[in-house]
């Protein structure tokens, strides 16, 4: 699945047993393709500051942007 | 290093802006205070007056509080050599023809949580337990973006500051952001701002 350069991450064997789990149940192709799509996703909320409408509106309710 | 070589090629952007951060109710006020008594000029325009929550003033300008949508961002290099305060969620929209020493300010999630929601129940706005969870994680991921950021820009300089230890400590911190900006701050009365009274916010 992976199209270019790879790199190894160790994770807990546990914790991959149950991310395992839950990529089985929630239909991915494999567990690999299930971790790389949630930390992509979770990469968004550290790249992607437009993203963050919650913060954006408590700023604006406390009157620190407009 | 690299950071330090780009530096010494870029184009004169004259002196840095001090750029005061964080999350609300971080200590931002407190390190503007502590600047100002220190010899540092502050660009500011007084419009958010004093209140309960920030007795001692909000050391804003009130213009970067539009810094995301406006364009034409030229009004700060007005802050070359001074001091200016900005949220971490403005940090993204800081334009790059100026050079930026930031004093992030950081203090416990919870204590700022507890500090804002004050601030919300004042303007009558209390969240649900569901939304302060959120709130906490939208914070969380705010403070790592904004030192992400300021890594990866060569015209940003970064010192992260505590809030608590600078109220146990103001000594210490004035110290240190004396260094960060030069060493030609008044470090005593640095120190002397600082007041512990407003200690007020902690969560228990």
């Amino acid at each position: 699945m992976f199209g270019g350069n790879t790199k190894k991450v160790k994770i807990d064997a546990d914790l991959f047993d149950r991310v395992r789990k839950v990529a089985d149940v929630a239909g991915y192709a494999t567990t690999e393709e299930f971790i790389v799509h949630v930390l992509e996703k979770e990469m968004l909320h550290f790249e992607d500051a437009g993203s963050d409408d919650d913060i954006r509106e408590r700023l604006k309710g406390l009157g620190y942007i407009s | 290093m690299l950071k330090a070589l780009k530096k010494m090629f870029a184009a004169d952007r004259g002196e840095a802006i001090v750029v005061v951060s964080g999350l609300p109710r971080s200590g931002t006020s407190m390190m503007m205070r502590m600047l100002e008594a220190g010899g540092v000029a502050i660009l500011s325009d007084g419009e958010r007056e004093a209140d309960v929550d920030n007795p001692k003033g909000y050391y804003e300008l009130e213009r970067i509080k539009n810094l995301e949508k406006e364009t034409d961002k030229s009004y700060l290099q007005e802050g070359r050599g001074k001091a200016v305060k900005a949220i971490s969620f403005l940090i993204k929209d800081l334009p790059d023809d100026n050079d930026y020493k930031v004093i992030f300010m950081r203090r416990d999630l919870d204590e700022v949580l507890a500090s804002q929601q004050k601030m919300i129940d004042r303007l009558d706005q209390g969240d649900t337990e569901a939304e302060k969870e959120a709130m906490r994680e939208a914070f969380r991921n705010d403070i790592v973006r904004t030192r992400l950021l300021c890594k990866g820009r060569d015209n940003t300089d970064l010192i992260e500051v505590h809030y608590k230890a600078t109220v146990e400590d103001p000594a210490a911190t004035a110290s240190t952001v004396n260094r960060f900006l030069g060493g030609h701050l008044d470090e005593a009365k640095m120190r002397e701002a600082v007041e512990a009274s407003l200690y007020r916010n902690r969560a228990s």
